[in-house]
């Protein structure tokens, strides 16, 4: 693939653009926790294009895996945040039988 | 042939990303979480990320996605009669403005951080194995990274024992529960 890195980082802004949209814009909380996973791919997407412009700089040499090796530490970070979110959302759903953030405004000022 | 395979799964994230954005349906909305996934994975291995490649696939659609899934379908948030396909309502509120106003904002300034890069061209030809070979991968994971691994597993551990206290303290409270 001859495409070049900044594409790729054009495309995690992207994409990280419309998890920030729906973060803010949505009262689902699940599509809440989606958004925010969205956003994390976005962050292993720039980790992936950062770690492709290193291995150009040094060619020939061994390719440094630090991006490969946060991108996974990512999606580790990526799934507990996904199992800890959901059980708050069922713990929601049992007090307020809603999954609409509009249902938890106790805390409102 | 691969350019235009990027371009293509590109557009495809893109799109599945607005899908989850816009979609009404809970259901719906994990489906198109779904298929940006895997452009994203398509997307990591033509850039020469084939463990990542595989791992996305194995731990966001295998493992993350059905615990939407699961969710969704113990709360029976997905609905059955016909809904509108978007979601329009969430556009008229008061805030949504800003908040299309802050995505629109950070879009511009990483396009500006973008455009500022020192163009270079683009890596033609990845070694065999990959950008992240398995080999060299677990050698600075287990190495140089072993402090930030065992930090993970610390990690998973506290989030396993803080799920089941979620789970077990609300049923534990639920108001009519007979036991």
């Amino acid at each position: 693939m001859s495409v070049p890195d900044g594409h790729l980082l054009v495309l995690a802004a992207i994409l990280f653009a419309i998890g920030v949209a729906g973060f803010l814009l949505r009262r689902n909380v699940i599509v809440v926790l989606m958004s925010i996973e969205l956003m994390l791919n976005a962050a292993n997407l720039t980790f992936v294009a950062g770690s492709r412009m290193h291995a150009l700089s040094v060619p020939g040499a061994t390719p440094d895996p630090t991006g490969p090796v946060f991108a996974i530490f990512v999606i580790v970070v990526a799934a507990v945040e996904a199992a800890v979110g959901l059980a708050l959302v069922i713990a929601l759903y049992r007090h307020k039988q809603s999954p609409s953030l509009d249902a938890a405004s106790e805390m409102k000022g | 042939m691969e350019n235009v395979l990027f371009y293509l799964t590109a557009a495809g994230a893109i799109a599945g990303a607005l899908g989850v954005v816009l979609g009404r349906n809970p259901i719906g909305n994990v489906i198109a979480l779904l298929a940006c996934f895997f452009c994203l994975a398509t997307i990591y291995l033509l850039a020469g990320f084939q463990f990542l490649a595989a791992a996305q696939i194995l731990v966001y659609a295998g493992a993350i996605l059905v615990l939407f899934l699961f969710v969704i379908m113990i709360l029976n948030l997905g609905t059955a009669g016909p809904l509108p396909r978007i979601d329009r309502e969430m556009f008229r509120r008061r805030r949504s403005t800003l908040a299309i106003a802050a995505a629109a904002a950070f879009l511009g300034a990483s396009a500006l951080a973008v455009s500022r890069l020192q163009p270079r061209a683009a890596l033609s030809s990845v070694p065999e194995h990959g950008l992240d070979a398995p080999m060299t991968l677990a050698t600075s994971l287990f190495g140089r990274y072993a402090l930030p691994f065992e930090a993970a597993s610390l990690l998973l551990l506290a989030a396993a024992v803080a799920v089941v206290v979620l789970a077990k303290r609300g049923s534990r409270t639920r108001p009519g529960d007979p036991s």
